[in-house]
């Protein structure tokens, strides 16, 4: 039926019409039919019904024969409503950041608050305690005496003596130090006199100091003959000379040479009996042997 | 004229000839004899004369005369062995004991026979059980300003501390009169004592005073090598492995852990900061020269030379130099590397040199050296000093016996060292020296041997 009526498209539009066909078409297809297969519809018929029973009761009894015996899934009173569910933290990850605790800015823990102590009132001071200032007495004013003046004349003053005195007095020190050697002689002057006074001692270390490492083969000894050279070099705290210069050149430059490496050969003279530095002026006079 | 003539009478220039052949063949032996001389290179610069009084006694208790009686012949001798004083003779000095700087009479120390330049008196008393002792240093040409120095001691009374006072007394006037460089009379030596079969590690004082043993291991321990801070001692000693290098602690007055190592190690060597120690070690086969720390941990090598490379020593100057000797040319000889093992330079040109010991200001290496060695040459071990940089050297003893181990002294200008008359080790005394070879004189008696001065 279907198909005749879509064989027709224009039944929608003239539905008078349609009618009476399709009346006709029913009436040619049932003719046809009752023609050509009226006599097998009956055993097939009851081949079919038989089959579906047989099936319908294979279905049935295979699942009455092999049902489940254990209560279903979720029924269970004590479980029921309580599922397990494994937590995703416990999964075996690599091990997250050491957590330093100690850190302020890393511990989750917070800090301790400081100790804020309760300020403390004062006790007011006890008023006995408080000294209550005397007027100080001013001092009687005692009228000036007149110093009387000196007089007028000058003094007459006691002669020099002439002579240098010996054997009376200590001699007075000269902050100089003089060493007679083998090839001349060397001697020092502090510019300080008043530590070479105080510490002539020092002074005599530095001359033999420096004496003692003044190779005089070093000097020409023709050239040097009878020349003088002077230097003036720093020795500072630690006794350490330094800043070496020539003041006074001799006119033989191997007596030169050889009288500032003497200096220069000086690790030290000792530390300063006084004072931060001391300027030392050293002179070297060459004599033949 | 003469010419004409001798040419003139060929015949007579024959005799002539050969008495003066014979008179040279006469002289060579005497001048190979004297193959050395004294040279002198000083100026002249005459050294101070020092006068040291004995000091006056200010109390009663009977302990006061024999005490003070140490400490003036402890200073005294300090004063001399110094090296750098000329000093008065007890005998001429005046029979007075100044004890205050008021009692004392500059005049009648600077005048004849004394001429003393300086004089060192004072005080001296045993009071409650404790010394009391004031020391002064008066410049004796300077009658304005005589002080140079005043020091006061307060000790428990006891010989020991007696010599003590004296000892740093005596450093005081050196390190003020020495030109700033510290006095050795605290130092220490460290040596090897034979006692029967066994070796082991004594110390004694500088003069020779105060020997006592440091280890008893009841075995063989050579080479006693002194921390720069006097807190530990290094040694080699032998054990089950042979010898190794052993550590003892001065401070805690026992053994501390060093770690043993294959093969053969002697000779350690401190670096000048404490912090290295240098050594002989023939854990690959060849003795070499190792480094490790002051512990024994990141030992390295520093050497690869086939022969024996022994006895390191450091340049205590900077620290960044070390001696030692090396066997590659057949004959030990010294050398000197950089501290990492490069720049290796020889130092000596032949014969038999061993046991170097750098000088403290850095110049100079002391060793012993027998300059003629082998078999038919006429030649002892005697004690040289080189100076580094121009390898220019003087020989120190002579016909003293067989000379080794020198080790210089912390001021640099003494050197200590091991002699055998005979040549026989029982016989070794150890010997003290000022640096030009003068002044020597034996610290101990027989069966002391390998010393080792202290740093200070």
């Amino acid at each position: 039926m279907q198909s005749s009526r879509l064989a027709s498209p224009t039944s929608a539009s003239s539905p008078s019409r349609s009618k009476s066909e399709d009346a006709a078409i029913a009436t040619q297809l049932q003719y046809s039919r009752d023609t050509r297969t009226d006599d097998k519809l009956g055993s097939n018929l009851v081949g079919s019904l038989v089959l579906h029973g047989i099936a319908a009761a294979l279905i049935l009894g295979g699942a009455y024969l092999f049902r489940s015996h254990r209560p279903p899934w979720g029924e269970n009173a004590s479980t029921a409503g309580a599922i397990q569910a494994t937590m995703v933290s416990s999964l075996p990850l690599p091990p997250r950041q050491r957590q330093l605790d100690t850190g302020v800015l890393t511990s989750e823990a917070p800090s301790p608050a400081p100790l804020i102590e309760k300020e403390k009132t004062t006790p007011p001071p006890d008023l006995k305690e408080v000294p209550i200032p005397t007027k100080a007495k001013p001092p009687k004013k005692v009228a000036q005496k007149e110093t009387p003046q000196p007089p007028k004349h000058i003094q007459p003053t006691p002669p020099q003596p002439k002579k240098a005195a010996t054997g009376e007095t200590a001699g007075i020190r000269v902050a100089e130090s003089t060493i007679p050697l083998r090839n001349g002689t060397a001697s020092v002057s502090v510019q300080d006199r008043t530590f070479g006074a105080r510490f002539a001692y020092y002074v005599n270390i530095v001359n033999r100091t420096v004496a003692q490492n003044w190779y005089t083969q070093e000097a020409d000894p023709v050239a040097s003959n009878g020349k003088r050279v002077t230097l003036v070099f720093d020795i500072n705290r630690e006794g350490v000379p330094s800043n070496i210069r020539i003041e006074t050149r001799s006119g033989s430059p191997t007596l030169d040479s050889s009288a500032v490496r003497a200096v220069q050969r000086v690790e030290g003279f000792g530390p300063l009996p006084q004072g931060d530095h001391i300027t030392v002026e050293y002179s070297f006079d060459y004599r033949r042997q | 004229m003469s010419t004409v003539r001798t040419s003139n009478r060929p015949r007579t220039r024959l005799p002539i000839l050969l008495a003066a052949a014979s008179l040279l063949m006469l002289c060579v032996p005497s001048l190979r004899a004297q193959d050395w001389f004294k040279t002198e290179t000083s100026s002249g610069a005459p050294t101070i004369r020092l006068a040291a009084a004995d000091f006056k006694p200010v109390s009663s208790d009977p302990q006061t005369a024999p005490f003070k009686h140490t400490f003036d012949t402890t200073l005294f001798n300090d004063l001399t062995n110094a090296g750098i004083f000329d000093m008065v003779s007890k005998s001429m000095a005046p029979q007075v004991t100044p004890g205050a700087p008021n009692e004392i009479n500059l005049q009648q120390w600077s005048a004849a026979p004394a001429s003393a330049a300086m004089v060192a008196f004072g005080s001296f008393s045993v009071q409650n059980g404790r010394i009391i002792c004031n020391g002064y240093l008066f410049d004796a040409k300077n009658a304005q300003y005589p002080q140079v120095l005043a020091k006061q001691y307060n000790e428990v009374a006891s010989e020991d501390s007696a010599r003590q006072v004296a000892h740093r007394f005596a450093d005081e006037i050196i390190f003020r009169l020495g030109g700033g460089v510290a006095g050795i009379a605290e130092t220490k030596i460290y040596y090897v004592k034979l006692a029967g079969g066994n070796k082991e590690i004594w110390a004694m004082d500088y003069d020779g005073a105060n020997q006592h043993a440091v280890t008893h291991l009841g075995t063989i321990s050579i080479s006693p090598r002194i921390s720069p801070d006097n807190s530990r001692l290094a040694f080699s000693s032998l054990g089950k492995h042979g010898f190794q290098i052993r550590m003892y602690s001065l401070l805690l007055n026992r053994a501390v852990s060093f770690p043993e190592a294959g093969g053969t190690n002697v000779s350690p060597a401190w670096s000048p900061d404490g912090n290295h120690i240098a050594y002989s070690s023939s854990r690959t086969g060849d003795p070499e020269i190792w480094v490790s720390d002051a512990s024994g941990g990141g030992a390295h090598r520093i050497t690869s030379f086939r022969g024996p490379d022994v006895s390191p020593v450091y340049n205590p100057k900077t620290g960044a130099q070390l001696a030692w000797v090396s066997g590659r040319t057949g004959l030990p000889q010294i050398y000197i590397m950089d501290a990492d093992g490069s720049g290796v330079q020889r130092m000596t040109d032949g014969g038999y040199a061993s046991s170097p010991s750098w000088s403290p200001n850095g110049q100079y290496i002391a060793f012993a050296w027998n300059r003629k060695y082998g078999p038919g040459a006429p030649g002892g071990q005697d004690i040289y000093v080189m100076e580094v940089s121009t390898k220019r050297w003087i020989q120190l003893t002579h016909d003293s016996g067989p000379c080794d181990f020198p080790s210089w002294s912390p001021d640099g200008r003494h050197i200590v060292y091991a002699n055998s008359a005979d040549g026989r080790a029982a016989h070794t005394r150890i010997w003290t020296m000022l640096a030009d070879g003068t002044q020597k004189h034996a610290l101990t008696g027989p069966g002391a041997d390998m010393p080792n001065w202290s740093w200070k």
